[in-house]
């Protein structure tokens, strides 16, 4: 039987579970040459804001043990240059494009999300309540349930697309927002964003980011990203996307199996732009061991011996009764 | 631009800490422009995490056979790890990237290098002796030691500066430079400056360069993660001017760029 990879985020169908992670490949044109967008299931582009933000003064970027810092500022078009630059592009790319959007207020994220599904080239948003670099912002919306409510709920009624809530690692209790965001009508939730970190240069007595502060990525973050997935998938019912660290084909089954329904690949595709296509034969060869050779057999297999004292809520409990009833 | 795989022919230390790797290409490797980088990954294993962006020395075709040079100082992991990398080695890198220099007809080009910056600057040369144009070639070094390719420089003339004296003129490579300009009476309509090196050369060179209206092409150096112009990693801070709103990604819009219009002070 051909392992079958498809897997469905509200009314997006993805032929694989496999997408790049927002801020990686741009709006995909750049990487054009060097992965083959065919063979996975989707892109995230780069945040979009409403204004044309220039980014952050260097240094943006520093290399830390198995991770980097970044410090972006979300340069992008804004909105408007999006709508004339970019999506022309998105039309043409030949797996599922899901545009990333982060507003300032309400009323920000309320226009980027008309502005995006008036596009058409959009086959989800990815709500980015979460981006560590672009000061107060940001971060508020991400660490504080009552305001992602505020955003979602806005929102919600503006599109008939898929809406991903991108979640912030940076706080103390993930799920709390994640159960916020499903609440409010979010189909899934995203997550981890970076984890907020710094780099010191001890000779120069300075910070190395010009921001001081930036968001760690990379392998060095794995554990942590698996741990707020666990803790997600056991809080919420629709899919979530898991993200964080991903950079061997096999740390996408890890993430599958712990529960995401799809997964994201960042950082470690500067190193390697083939992980996403590898990370895809790794599930198919996982998938076709299973006797339904179906990816949903996958998603969140995984076998957790009793007795541990491990928190069971949520989705996985349920599964685990409708397991025990049948 | 292409990820191509490739091979290390050889890899050895020309001087203390100063590498010079050669890496066979295959055909699906565009022929590169001199000040054009790769970025490699220099070992197998996940860390070092990124790559390694490295500006070429030069490139050779023989027959079938395509290969890049890289001559590179160990100054961290990174490059640690690929200084022990050994003949038949296989590697892989992303390239040619960005965008090389742009001699324009009809002007005396001024090759300035400082220390290792003298690879990129080595490959423009042979590039315009090949093509038959005479040009300066301004190497500066700490010591005699360091100055790497010096019996390369054939076809044009070539001032030697340490800051040892141990050969050549006993000063930075900016005194040859200013001496160079009256001394041969050069003019903006007559010359332009290629230059490479530390970012505080760089910096003294295009002061000379704006204050007299002459045009100065820069290779810029600093961190990358993607290398293709994505991550938007590598923003060049620019001085005030029509341009200066935005950061020009160095990877895409440089590595070689006007160095006049670059605001040194504010790039690391
Ligand atoms: C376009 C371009 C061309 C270059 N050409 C050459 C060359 O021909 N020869 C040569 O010796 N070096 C060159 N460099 C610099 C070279 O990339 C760095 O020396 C190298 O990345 C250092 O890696 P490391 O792991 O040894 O050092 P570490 O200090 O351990 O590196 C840590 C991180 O910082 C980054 N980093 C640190 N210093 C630099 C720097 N100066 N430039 C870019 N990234 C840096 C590294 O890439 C890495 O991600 C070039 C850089 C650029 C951007
Ligand atoms: C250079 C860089 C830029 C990023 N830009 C964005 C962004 O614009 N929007 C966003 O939601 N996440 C952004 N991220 C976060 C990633 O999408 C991802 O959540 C995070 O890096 C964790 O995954 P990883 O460890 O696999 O990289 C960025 C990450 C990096 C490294
Ligand atoms: S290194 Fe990614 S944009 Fe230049």
């Amino acid at each position: 039987m051909k392992p079958s990879l498809e897997v469905r985020i509200a009314g997006l169908t993805l032929r694989n579970p496999v997408l790049v992670a927002s801020g990686i490949i741009g709006y995909g044109r750049e990487y054009e040459r060097l992965v083959d967008l065919e063979r996975i299931g989707g892109i995230v582009t780069k945040t979009v804001t409403l204004h044309a933000r220039a980014g952050n003064p260097p240094p943006r970027i520093c290399e830390t043990p198995s991770g980097m810092l970044n410090s972006i500022g979300i340069e992008n078009p804004g909105l408007q240059g999006f709508l004339e630059q970019k999506v022309p592009i998105l039309r043409e790319l030949p797996c599922a494009a899901i545009v990333s959007v982060e507003g300032e207020d309400v009323g920000e994220f309320c226009e980027l999300v008309r502005g995006v599904d008036g596009s058409g080239a959009a086959h989800a948003i990815e709500v980015n309540i979460s981006c560590p670099n672009v000061g107060p912002h940001g971060l508020r919306y991400s660490t504080d349930a009552g305001m992602a409510r505020e955003v979602m709920n806005a929102i919600r009624p503006l599109t008939r697309l898929p809406l991903i809530a991108k979640l912030t690692p940076n706080v103390t209790r993930i799920a709390e927002i994640a159960q916020a965001c499903e609440d409010c009508g979010a189909d899934a939730v995203s997550l981890v964003n970076t984890f907020i970190g710094m780099a010191v240069d001890a000779r120069a007595r300075r910070p190395i980011l010009g921001t001081v502060l930036g968001g760690l990525s990379g392998p060095a973050i794995k554990p942590l990203a698996l741990a707020k997935l666990w803790e997600t998938v056991q809080a919420v019912d629709i899919p979530v996307v898991g993200m964080g660290g991903i950079a061997r084909p096999i740390d996408a089954v890890e993430f599958l199996l712990t529960g995401a329904t799809a997964v994201e690949v960042g950082t470690a595709m500067f190193a390697n732009p083939a992980l996403p296509e590898d990370c895809v034969g790794a599930i198919e060869q996982a998938v076709a061991a299973l006797p339904s050779a179906h990816v949903e057999d996958l998603i969140g297999a995984l076998e957790v011996p009793e007795g541990r004292g491990v928190i069971r809520a949520g989705k996985a409990a349920r599964r685990e009764a409708g397991r025990h009833a049948s | 631009m292409n990820l191509v795989s490739c091979s290390v022919v050889s890899n050895h230390e020309v001087s203390a800490g100063n590498f010079l790797i050669t890496l066979q290409v295959p055909r699906s490797f565009a022929r590169p422009q001199p000040g054009q980088f790769v970025h490699l990954r220099v070992g197998e294993d996940i860390e070092p995490l990124l790559r390694r962006p490295y500006s070429l020395e030069g490139f050779t075709e023989r027959g079938a056979l395509r290969a890049v040079r890289v001559y590179f100082s160990v100054v961290g992991r990174g490059s640690g790890v690929l200084a022990r990398q050994e003949k038949g080695t296989k590697l892989d890198l992303i390239g040619p990237l960005g965008i090389g220099f742009t001699p324009r007809p009809r002007r005396v080009p001024i090759l300035v290098a400082g220390g290792r910056g003298v690879a990129p600057l080595l490959f423009l040369s042979r590039r315009l002796r090949e093509r038959k144009r005479p040009y300066v070639f301004l190497f500066g070094a700490r010591s005699r030691t360091d100055l790497y390719g010096v019996r390369e420089i054939r076809g044009g003339r070539l001032h030697l500066a340490t800051d040892d004296g141990s050969i050549g003129y006993e000063g930075s490579v900016l005194d040859l430079l200013e001496r160079e300009w009256t001394g041969a009476r050069h003019t903006p309509l007559t010359a332009e400056i290629f230059t490479c090196g530390p970012h505080g050369l760089l910096h003294a060179i295009s002061d000379f360069a704006r204050e007299r209206g002459i045009r100065c092409e820069a290779s810029l150096e600093g961190p990358m993660a993607c290398g293709v112009g994505a991550c938007r990693g590598c923003p060049v801070p620019l001085l005030p001017g029509p341009d200066s709103g935005r950061y020009p990604a160095m990877c895409v819009e440089g590595p070689v760029m006007d160095a006049t219009i670059v605001d040194w002070a504010r790039l690391p």
